[in-house]
């Protein structure tokens, strides 16, 4: 039981950066119908300004979100104005040539200025944890859920009740009928960016304590991430909360009752079932 | 008379290029593959720093390797095709590397369809020299050789009853697994769990909560880098409290996770060199290597070093021809900052080294020799202490 527990509370605790990393990619995918391929580069590059941060003037990695967040929401507009911009009518080839290589050009850059080294942030709390009925949970983990549930939450009364979230929805529903409604559709792509690139960038941040720091750690994220917003369905963002928690949960689950090998055989084949069943993902609305 | 003037123009200008070419002989290529991004970059890094030394040196014993470096990032499939460029478009006369088992293993026949001289320096699965290819050459020990060593250690110093096995389902990872299981059991230790990851995920805690339950008293690990800091760190938050941690190697015997010392401290790495071994020149190289990259030299650098060594010096004195080369490899006979190296056919193995396995203790991030007894004076630390 303590086992089950354990392996239940770690998996949650997982799955809650792994939702933030799929949000921001749903967003994106939502309103501009554009697979963001450098989205786990991006996600990097929050990872790395967290630890300039927190190396060089001392910052938490937590506390550093209030400035990894904007930085890299201005990242995402500048990306989303200067780049993605111009291919969002073009082929979709096109798209995924010009993301991929963002990505590319990001992860690279990062290894001229930092080395390949692996950058490992520790802080005093990376290692520890409190116990609940027998089964440890770890701290940073614990917060960056904390954290990870009030963005989301926020996120969601921004998308539900501003204005602007409402104008970031319709775009997403219909480009050409919002713009006709006099919505700026192309102000709201490069927000629907930043945000998406301000969550990478902020999932980079709450892991950066219990993970390690390399400039090709993005690829891994970014395979997450598809997974993900494909589970919950895509471009929807409770999809993208709920198949987050889903992915961890089910690592954590397959590691302990199969094996840890196997673990990525058991996301898999739900993540089939799901398509099989619902080809739309869980809560995504048929499209085509 | 005119003739003769041509003549004497031409001995002049023959006269004159000959010493020429004495004092610059054409260079003997060399191709190195290497893993030098990728996530095994760090210590395709600590190789390539192994591999400079080795030139160095080279040249200053008049040999004049022109070294053709090779990125295979990791994956299997591009250290095939750079094998394939090295041995056909570059015409190289023998290539060193490349650094994991899962490359090393896939141009291991490679090197017999071209007729291609391979020495591979620290790739350690045994499988690779069990083939019977005669054109491999392996100055690496085996993972077998890893496991003993560490296990032998234990049970000598402590009594240990159990032991759990962790891993990472690479080639090098299963093997060196593989290796542990069968030697703990020869050796009287009841294996009470077998867990194989795969490597990169951020969550090893549910894993280890299970391995915690079986309480076992020796918990092996088999990872690079990256995972082993991730593995500890979660087996400090879960309590795992065995009597000894022990690493094989790979990312156990980094720096960069001797550095994290609130969970590296007494953590044992088996490792195929260090600074303290009697082997001739060791001490020189660690200076050496300290001065001219800051870092710590570590047992990958050495074996580098050591295999461009053997391979340069051998494929000068064969004139840059792969069947000499070849076979003075396999006859020859080396002695080195990595002790004496020689390729031999045993238990199986086919010019394989058979070297002797060392084992490195953590202490305030440093590592430090601890066994066997003929290298060092330093005991183990024994059994672990309680996480605080």
């Amino acid at each position: 039981m303590t086992i089950f527990l354990q392996s239940l509370i770690s998996g949650i605790l997982v799955g809650g950066v792994y939702a933030l990393i799929g949000i921001g990619l749903t967003l994106v995918f939502g309103v501009m119908r554009i697979i963001n391929f450098a989205h786990g580069d991006i996600m990097m590059v929050g990872m790395y300004l967290t630890y300039m941060l927190f190396s060089m003037v001392g910052i938490d990695p937590f506390l550093s979100v209030l400035i990894t967040f904007p930085l890299m929401y201005l990242l995402g507009v500048f990306l989303q104005k200067v780049l993605i911009n111009r291919v969002l009518d073009a082929l979709p080839q096109n798209q995924i040539l010009l993301t991929i290589g963002l990505g590319l050009i990001m992860s690279n850059t990062m290894m001229l200025a930092f080395t390949s080294d692996y950058k490992i942030l520790s802080t005093t709390y990376s290692s520890s944890s409190f116990s609940v009925g027998g089964s440890s949970i770890s701290q940073p983990l614990t917060i960056s859920f904390l954290i990870t549930a009030a963005i989301t939450g926020g996120l969601y009364w921004f998308l539900v009740k501003t204005n602007t979230g409402q104008a970031i929805r319709a775009t997403a529903q219909d480009r050409e009928a919002a713009q006709l409604m006099g919505i700026n559709v192309k102000r709201m792509s490069g927000i629907a960016f930043g945000l998406g690139a301000g969550l990478a960038g902020t999932a980079g941040a709450l892991i950066a304590p219990t993970y390690y720091i390399f400039p090709q750690v993005g690829s891994v994220f970014t395979l997450k991430a598809f997974v993900i917003t494909v589970l919950g369905g895509m471009g929807s963002v409770v999809g993208a909360a709920i198949g987050g928690i889903i992915v961890g949960v089910s690592e954590s689950m397959g590691a302990v009752y199969i094996s840890s090998g196997w673990k990525d055989v058991v996301v898999y084949v739900i993540f089939l079932l799901v398509l099989l069943f619902k080809p739309a993902g869980l809560l995504g609305k048929s499209r085509m | 008379m005119r003739v003769n003037r041509i003549g004497w123009l031409l001995a002049l200008g023959l006269s004159l290029a000959v010493p020429g070419s004495a004092q610059a002989p054409k260079p003997v290529k060399i191709g190195a593959i290497n893993s030098t991004s990728g996530a095994e970059a760090p210590i395709g890094e600590t190789i390539n720093n192994g591999y400079i030394l080795a030139l160095e040196d080279l040249k200053k014993k008049g040999i004049n390797v022109e070294l053709i470096r090779e990125d295979d990032t990791g994956k299997p499939q591009i250290s095939m095709s750079a094998m394939e460029k090295l041995a056909t478009r570059d015409s190289v006369a023998g290539v060193v590397g490349p650094y994991t088992s899962a490359c090393a293993n896939a141009i291991s026949r490679l090197a017999e369809k071209y007729r291609v001289p391979l020495l591979v320096p620290v790739a350690s699965k045994e499988d690779i020299t069990r083939q019977g290819l005669t054109w491999l050459f392996r100055l690496s020990a085996t993972t077998d050789d890893y496991a003993a060593i560490l296990i032998d250690m234990a049970l000598k110093v402590g009594k240990p009853k159990s032991i759990a096995i962790i891993n990472e389902n690479t080639d090098f990872g299963t093997s060196a697994a593989k290796s542990a299981k069968a030697f703990s059991e020869s050796h009287g230790l009841k294996v009470v769990a077998e867990e194989a990851y795969a490597k990169g995920s951020p969550d090893y805690r549910s894993t280890l909560t299970k391995i915690k339950g079986q309480n076992p008293d020796l918990v092996f690990m088999v990872s690079y880098v990256a995972d082993g800091i991730l593995l500890m760190r979660q087996a400090r938050e879960v309590g795992l409290q065995p009597q000894a941690f022990l690493g094989a190697g790979a990312g156990f015997g980094n720096p960069a996770f001797a550095k994290e010392t609130d969970i590296s401290n007494n953590v044992f790495s088996s490792t195929q060199w260090t600074e303290e071994v009697t082997w001739p020149g060791a001490k020189e190289f660690a200076k050496r290597y300290r001065e001219k990259f800051n870092k710590e030299p570590v047992y990958h650098a050495a074996n580098a070093y050591a295999s461009l060594m053997i391979m340069g010096e051998t494929a000068a004195k064969a004139g840059g021809d792969r069947e000499k080369i070849r076979a003075a490899l396999d006859s020859g006979k080396w002695n080195g900052i990595m002790g004496e190296v020689k390729f031999q056919d045993y238990d199986g193995y086919t010019n394989q080294n058979k070297h002797p396995m060392l084992v490195e203790q953590i202490r305030n991030g440093k590592f430090e020799t601890v066994w066997p007894a003929t290298f060092t004076k330093n005991k183990p630390f024994y059994p672990f202490p309680k996480w605080k």
